[in-house]
């Protein structure tokens, strides 16, 4: 039986106490904590890297006998659906060209306009538990805390400690991470309905449904309505030609409206950081949009659950018009002011609707589009909300 | 200066350094059955069984805490476990006579569930959740048996850090107090 001094007791009990003190301080979010971390990660780096390369052909090695049979068929899968999406990549040009076009002449914050780092993935997660993985960026190209990672499929989560030249993300099926995103249900067919006209002394309106002249109209209008079904809101695509507008001539093409937000917020750069700050009235041409007919956007929040369930969007404000959200509604991020995440991004979809009882609504489980198992390159986009970005 | 290099925690330290340099590179990638091993625990158990509960403790809490500053986690949370599990190693081994290396395989790998365990559920007490899951047995499972074999160097590499041999080969013979 092992004799304890009361000396002993007292250095095992503080050593206890000193541990729950630690975690009192850091859940709180005292600065002496990312302090020590930092002072850590200084001596700890060297270290670190010299095991990085000593350990690499080991685990080549370990990878290359095991996961070999692996490589081979999903190398064969890969190839399968590279031909699939070469040809809806093409088709989605001319639809995100549009997007683009209608977001700029509405002064709304556009993916394509935020400024970004691409990073590769150099380490995964050391725990069975926190879901992170280590890129090889840092502060040195403008990264900073909180930023959001994403990748070709979409969103893949934030910056989650910065060190010079590289960085810790927190992967969006984290339990740690949450972010505000929109639902928005897919219709078979937007009846999608532009006018689009230059502004002179007066305006026409011209929907589907409704139609309102006045006069002396000396605009060109041209209105068609969409037959192409609605795509997902790529907005990683970025095509050369998006930028260039044209002020007098109008038209209309199948488009996405999901992507339109008529909060009328403005992208305002700062060095290479957007921030969102309220916007002005563009003087351009004006976009009229019958509502009635567009996919309508629900918000809540997007919140990961660890590596084996699937991430849930929950407190759904519920919208009459919205209706029963439906399997396979798209999840984007939402924006705003205090999100660390543009609008627009692509989160994932929705794969199964959990009711609940009384007023706390319906819970979405979501399944991300981005394999976050299978990470090589991603980017991080150098966006800070208004609320924390730097003048 | 050599008295300075052979303090436990200096030790302790050093080869926390170079077991996380691991755990975060080579052990990160290199998984089982998608497991990711856990050497900082199967030290700090061994820690236990080398040097007794007091040590363990101390040598949980360093490994611990040096886990918890690379990690998302609140920190603190790997050191009380970790500690923890040092300490309940180290009151197992003085429970025993004779301590083969099968009792310490046999050890180790309990312990290492109990704590593999006991993370997650103190984790979701503090407000973390997502981390109880399904998962958590083959986690457990998986890291009970490594651990116990990966005891086998673990325990010698553990009472090195603790600098015991040296200790005991600089105490004085024990007919002096006799």
């Amino acid at each position: 039986m092992p004799v304890y001094s009361v000396s002993r007791r007292r250095a095992i009990a503080l050593l206890a106490l000193s541990s729950i003190l630690l975690i009192t301080l850091d859940i709180q979010g005292n600065s002496a904590v990312q302090g020590l971390r930092g002072i850590f990660a200084t001596i700890f780096q060297p270290v670190q890297s010299s095991a990085r390369v000593i350990t690499r052909p080991l685990e080549n090695a370990w990878q290359g006998i095991t996961d070999y049979g692996e490589l081979e068929s999903e190398n064969a899968r890969l190839q399968d659906q590279l031909d699939q999406q070469e040809g809806a990549f093409i088709a989605a040009l001319a639809t995100v060209r549009d997007a683009q076009e209608l977001l700029a002449l509405n002064g709304i914050d556009n993916l394509a306009d935020i400024s970004s780092v691409t990073a590769q993935v150099i380490g995964g997660t050391p725990s069975n538990f926190s879901q992170t993985v280590e890129i090889n960026q840092g502060s040195d190209r403008g990264l900073r805390v909180g930023m959001p990672v994403v990748n070709a499929a979409g969103l893949v989560g934030r910056v989650t400690w910065v060190d010079n030249d590289r960085s810790l993300v927190l992967l969006a099926n984290d339990s740690l991470y949450a972010i505000p995103v929109q639902v928005v249900n897919q219709p078979d067919l937007v009846p999608a309905t532009t006018t689009t006209t230059s502004t002179t002394t007066t305006s026409t309106t011209t929907t589907s449904t409704t139609t309102t002249s006045t006069t002396t109209t000396s605009t060109t209008t041209t209105t068609s309505p969409s037959l192409a079904p609605p795509g997902p809101l790529v907005t990683t695509v970025v095509d050369p030609n998006a930028a260039t507008t044209s002020s007098s001539t109008t038209t209309s093409t199948p488009f996405d409206y999901s992507g339109i937000d008529f909060g009328a917020l403005a992208p305002t750069t700062t060095g290479n950081i957007v921030t969102i700050a309220p916007g002005t009235t563009a003087g351009g041409p004006t976009t009229t949009i019958n509502l009635d007919d567009l996919p309508v956007a629900e918000t809540g929040i997007f919140r990961g659950r660890g590596i084996d369930n699937a991430p849930v969007v929950e407190f759904i404000d519920q919208n009459s018009r919205f209706g029963e959200v439906q399997v396979g509604a798209l999840v984007i991020t939402s924006g705003g002011s205090q999100s660390l995440a543009p609008r627009g991004i692509v989160v994932g979809r929705v794969i199964k609707i959990v009711e609940r009882t009384g007023t706390s609504g319906a819970v979405l489980e979501v399944r991300l589009t981005a394999k976050l198992t299978a990470l090589n390159f991603v980017r991080v986009l150098l966006y800070q909300p208004v609320a924390t970005g730097i003048p | 200066m050599i008295d300075f290099v052979n303090r436990p925690v200096l030790r302790l330290f050093l080869v926390g350094l170079l077991a996380l340099a691991l755990q975060t590179t080579f052990f990160a990638e290199v998984k089982l059955f998608g497991v990711v091993l856990q050497i900082m625990l199967a030290l700090s158990i061994a820690a236990g069984l080398a040097g007794g509960s007091e040590n363990g403790a101390l040598a949980g809490f360093v490994f611990g805490l040096m886990f918890d500053l690379v990690l998302t986690s609140p920190l603190g949370l790997s050191a009380l476990v970790f500690g923890a599990a040092g300490w309940a190693a180290g009151y197992l081994h003085s429970r025993a006579l004779e301590n083969p290396r099968w009792l310490n395989a046999l050890v180790v790998g309990l312990m290492s569930g109990l704590a593999t365990f006991v993370l997650p559920v103190v984790a979701n007490w503090i407000g973390v959740e997502g981390w109880l899951s399904s998962r958590l047995t083959k986690v457990i499972i998986v890291v009970a048996l490594t651990n116990a074999l990966f005891s086998i160097i673990a325990v010698p590499i553990a009472r090195w850090s603790l600098v015991i041999r040296r200790n005991q080969r600089l105490a004085p013979p024990s007919e002096v107090f006799l």
